[in-house]
């Protein structure tokens, strides 16, 4: 069997408040292949963000190990963490969460200015980026001038300029309509496809986490159920 | 610089809160730039080091005492005395008793007072033989007869406030100088008029020193050859002399600085509440560009650089306009009154501009400083979490 690209080992989650000890994660394993697109569903305060933060590296277990390309990334300082997320790691939110003063253009190049990229050279990054999206045509436009859907596509294109190999979606389709969201869906399936980028992504919606390869339900922070989708079984076949 | 584009769009991302704040470190720039001018300006020698030959003698116990025209000899017989002018405040109203009509009119001897004690005025000789010729006549910085439009041979009147009597003078002409804001006229015509102390007493004696290293030995001479005398002296150097008009406005220079200070310190948390307003409202966002990858010491940059940006810009703007309306307006509105001498090098010097760019950097920094280290220890997601 082929090794995890992903790989969450007795992983516990406690938030403290003040006194109080809040368990949100509890002994969680789970392992996630190269190319695979996975959903975390489950009721709301079941954990499932908690657990797609700590597989973006932007919060900490309290106890367990998560290993991401064979780095265990629980082990790493903030300033590592930070570098290995901008490399590794692409993020769609649900509210999209652009800057609002930069226009999509800008946006999309946020991420390349942590690299030494050349301007022309982020120019051409971005640009590519904005084509996979379909909004070539909209770079020059600020958030406000854009629909929720096309919000969320410059977040794609944003998650993706730095071709990293992880994609992590927060309900990236929890704001849009219908017709939006499958458009968002229909692009997540395609830079799984044809980009083989890895996805994990939270929802609600179980038609949307029918389009992924499979279902992790999580419940008061145990994982109940790990279910290959009718997607997963055609990819395997 | 690639994050430049990124500080300018986060500065002017709530214009109106911007220009409102930019707009009192403006206000805070023209005020500490004018004050210090002010402060530079009241510590220099108005006659450009001409006048630092020069000494005022007065009464020990200060100006509202009258000196002995006796003592004039005396004074005079000290080696290395040039020339001693007796002088007196007349302080008479011209015209009306409105602020705008008030100007220096000293009396002085025109025998010496051109030729040998204000040399570095500019008279035409012609005026100069006219003004010793002619006791009723007098003399006025030009400023001061563009300001009342004097013509050759007006005459004005002075009514006489605490000398009882009313002078009728003639002009002249008028004379050039760095302080351009008094009327000279005759000691004798004063002397002429029926008052107590016509040919007996005078305000101040005006003398010029050979050598400017002989002002101590001088000085002293002085004020020892009448310690003990009716008429005790005290004697100071022109800059003392005129730096003593404002010290009877108190320590106005302590003053100024504190309220320098203080309104420093009041847009100092202005722009803090600002930058920290602005902060608050972007926690969301600071968190995802953490996601993105930046790091703590980046988001630290970036609101610093909004404060110093911000504060950079009011300093710029203040200093423009303190340099090139305030200042110019000042010494233009105030070039014929008491306050004239020091406004000679009231200008926007290096070390004010550069003092001006350290304060809004300091301004910046300071006010930026708190909010900066709280929006780069916020935890990814707590800020993810935030509802703003």
């Amino acid at each position: 069997m082929a090794e995890p690209l992903i790989a969450i080992e007795h992983v516990e989650k406690v938030y403290r408040r003040d006194a109080l000890e809040i368990p949100v994660l509890n002994d969680v394993n789970l392992e996630i292949l190269q190319g695979e697109f996975v959903s975390l569903m489950g009721p709301s305060g079941s954990g499932k963000t908690t657990l797609l933060n700590l597989i973006a590296g932007i919060d900490q277990p309290t106890r367990g190990r998560i290993v991401i390309g064979g780095k265990d990334i629980a082990r790493i300082g903030q300033s590592e963490l930070a570098r290995w997320r901008s490399r590794t790691v692409g993020f769609i939110f649900q509210l999209y969460n652009l800057l609002p003063v930069l226009t999509a253009f800008e946006n999309v190049e946020l991420p390349l200015l942590l690299t030494p990229l050349k301007r022309a050279e982020r120019r051409r990054h971005v640009e590519t980026a904005l084509k996979i999206v379909s909004l070539e045509d909209r770079m020059d436009h600020y958030p406000r001038q854009l629909s929720g859907g096309q919000e969320q596509r410059v977040a794609i294109a944003r998650a993706i300029v730095s071709d990293p190999a992880i994609l992590v979606a927060d309900e990236p389709t929890g704001d849009l309509d219908a017709k939006s969201a499958e458009e968002i869906l229909v692009l997540l399936n395609r830079l799984n496809a044809e980009f083989g980028k890895t996805i994990v992504m939270v929802t609600h919606d179980p038609k949307a986490a029918a389009r992924a390869h499979r279902m992790v339900h999580l419940d008061k922070g145990v994982l109940h159920a790990d279910e290959q989708t009718e997607a997963g079984a055609a990819r395997k076949a | 610089m690639k994050f430049f584009n990124l500080v300018w769009r986060n500065v002017f991302r709530k214009k109106t809160r911007t220009v409102l704040t930019t707009g009192s470190i403006v206000l805070v720039l023209v005020l500490i730039v004018v004050l210090t001018c002010l402060l530079q300006a009241m510590e220099q020698d108005p006659s450009g080091n001409r006048g630092s030959n020069r000494l005022v003698v007065q009464h020990a116990t200060g100006l509202a005492n009258f000196l002995p025209l006796s003592q004039r000899q005396r004074i005079e017989q000290i080696p290395g005395v040039v020339a001693v002018s007796p002088q007196i405040w007349f302080g008479g109203v011209y015209r009306d008793d409105k602020p705008e009509n008030f100007f220096g009119q000293l009396s002085c001897d025109p025998e010496i007072f051109f030729t040998k004690l204000f040399d570095d005025a500019t008279i035409d000789p012609a005026i100069e033989k006219e003004f010793r010729a002619t006791q009723n006549s007098f003399v006025a910085g030009q400023s001061l007869v563009n300001k009342f439009h004097w013509k050759k041979g007006e005459h004005i009147m002075l009514r006489g406030t605490y000398i009882p009597v009313t002078l009728d003078l003639v002009f002249v002409g008028a004379y050039r100088s760095g302080d351009e804001s008094n009327a000279f006229f005759h000691n004798e015509y004063l002397n002429q008029a029926k008052w107590f102390g016509a040919n007996r007493v005078t305000g101040i004696y005006y003398l010029k020193v050979a050598d400017a290293a002989d002002l101590p030995r001088v000085t002293s001479t002085i004020d020892k050859m009448f310690e003990n005398s009716d008429a005790p002296t005290k004697t100071l150097t022109e800059k003392q002399f005129q730096a003593s008009f404002m010290e009877m406005m108190g320590n106005i220079k302590g003053l100024i600085r504190w309220i320098s200070l203080i309104i420093l310190f009041a847009v100092t948390l202005i722009v803090a509440n600002t930058v920290a307003m602005s902060a608050r409202e972007r926690v969301t966002e600071i968190s995802v560009m953490r996601t993105l990858g930046f790091r703590p010491g980046h988001i630290l940059g970036f609101i610093l650089s909004e404060a110093v940006l911000m504060s950079l810009l009011g300093g710029l703007l203040g200093v423009v306009l303190a340099k090139y309306l305030f200042v110019p307006g000042m010494v233009k509105g105030m070039a014929t009154t008491p306050m004239a001498p020091f406004l000679i090098n009231f200008k926007v010097t290096g070390s004010v501009l550069l003092a001006a760019f350290l304060i809004s950097v300091g301004v910046g920094v300071l006010a930026g400083f708190v909010p900066a280290i709280r929006s780069s220890r916020i935890r990814i997601v707590d800020g993810l979490r935030q509802v703003v």
